[in-house]
């Protein structure tokens, strides 16, 4: 009984007990939202509410009262507090800094990657992939497997670069 | 390298489910929905984290390392969420409550991006919830990374025109209209279960039973 | 029995499984790897693979965040 409830707390759990967990909050999202989780769509406006207000972008009407009236933002929000406070629950929370400079520029160009190939294809690994296929879509089937063979072409640079 | 030892970080924990709590009740003061919304996004993140869930992870570590269980776990994920928003669907068409489905558009651009996706978060070291996971747990690589993820998605939200201006784009296509719905479930239920048993025998044939 | 060590300290999973990999090729039946890491994934993964793979594995998480590995190369 200990030992579970150290499971619990600290993790990790099995695999297929978060995938069920998040399958039926995958659901209660569409539910509360009457739209699937997604997670880049949101992540845009973010960046045209900071590019405008920076001055760097024209404004597109994004401002900060207008970035709060959207769903997504709750629930970008609530995934980075979510995820923080599971940390701090097992005690785990650590500053952890990049340790060499290859990384920093791995993780730069992978997320402009990221961020311009989800928007193009209108969503991503959430979006996209696993509710597009949720949604009974053919363009996220589509889209999956355009995502598999990218991730099989990262992997080759990985392994050239990175390791 | 490690010169700290372990400290409970227990008073931290509760004054942050306290800093929750007040979000919370603050944010239900606005609206009751984005209060349910943004508890459902704290679970999601919580849960996440739990256990570990990526889908870089799910998609690169059969081919690097031959291991599938969160290839299976996802496969399991996508499972239970196609069924459920069947439902949801038939439930809320029943209702006449509006619903909006992922089912977007199809063009050169959707294959390209997904490439590009794939590239970007073998390098990123995440997936879009995995650097929001990470970033929670306090990564300095996914906070680059969802720098740049922001960004790109700023680039990329406004470039789509091009893409469609210049190589077009069909219309999302919903199986379950061409289809019908209950061929529609069976034939990827089915592709489902395929993947899993692949993605099983794919491990078994690297390390034996 | 002798005891190894590679330094995986803030690489991104799956770096450090892969140079795991690497240096069991190397090492003779009964050595020890040990490693360190602050990656909850990375930690995950090895274990996983180590389990795998049929090789004894011991995990300790040593301070907040922190977990030390230790796997002991059972057979060829």
């Amino acid at each position: 009984m200990k030992k579970t409830l150290q499971t619990i707390i600290h993790g990790p759990w099995a695999y297929w007990i978060g995938a069920i967990i998040l399958g039926i909050l995958n659901i209660l999202v569409l539910i509360v939202r009457r739209e699937p989780w997604g997670i880049t769509m949101n992540l845009g406006i973010w960046g045209e509410w900071l590019g405008s207000s920076l001055g760097i972008l024209n404004h597109q009407g994004i401002t900060f009262k207008r970035l709060m009236t959207f769903s997504g933002t709750y629930l970008n929000i609530g995934l980075l507090l979510g995820a923080f406070w599971a940390t701090l629950v097992a005690s785990q929370v650590r500053f952890r800094p990049i340790r060499d400079k290859k990384f920093f520029f791995s993780a730069l160009i992978g997320g402009l990657l990221m961020g311009y190939g989800a928007r193009i294809a209108y969503g991503c690994n959430v979006g996209g992939l696993l509710n597009g296929i949720a949604s009974s879509s053919l363009t996220g089937w589509i889209f999956a497997i355009a995502v598999f063979l990218g991730t099989w072409l990262g992997s080759k640079l990985l392994m050239k670069f990175l390791v | 390298m490690s010169n700290s030892t372990f400290h409970s970080q227990r008073k931290w924990n509760i004054g942050f489910m306290l800093f929750l709590t007040l979000l919370l009740t603050l944010l239900s003061q606005i609206s009751i929905r984005f209060t349910f919304i943004m508890a459902l996004g704290i679970s999601l993140g919580f849960v996440l984290q739990k256990s570990r869930f990526c889908l870089v992870s799910a998609l690169r570590d059969p081919i690097l390392i031959g291991m599938t269980q969160l290839t299976r776990a996802f496969i399991l994920l996508l499972g239970i969420s196609i069924l459920g928003f069947a439902l949801v669907y038939w439930g809320s068409s029943l209702r006449n409550i509006p619903l909006t489905l992922n089912v977007f558009p199809l063009g050169v651009h959707t294959v390209v991006g997904g490439l590009l996706f794939g590239i970007g978060m073998v390098l990123a070291g995440g997936c879009s919830s995995g650097i929001l996971m990470r970033s929670g747990e306090g990564f300095a690589m996914q906070w680059v990374a969802l720098f740049g993820l922001v960004v790109g998605a700023v680039m990329g939200d406004r470039s789509i025109i091009n893409w469609r201006n210049t190589f077009g784009e069909w219309p999302g296509i919903f199986l379950p209209d061409i289809l019908g719905w209950f061929p529609t479930l069976i034939l990827e239920i089915s592709i489902l279960l395929g993947l899993w048993q692949l993605a099983k025998w794919w491990q078994t044939k690297q390390f034996g039973e | 029995m002798t005891r190894f060590a590679i330094d995986i300290w803030g690489e991104m999973c799956p770096i450090p499984l892969i140079k795991a990999k690497k240096k069991l090729t190397s090492m003779q039946c009964g050595d020890i790897l040990v490693l360190e890491t602050e990656h909850s994934c990375t930690s995950r993964s090895i274990v996983l693979w180590a389990k795998a793979n049929r090789y004894q594995i011991e995990e300790e998480e040593v301070a907040n965040g922190i977990w030390h590995l230790e796997l002991t190369k059972t057979h060829d």
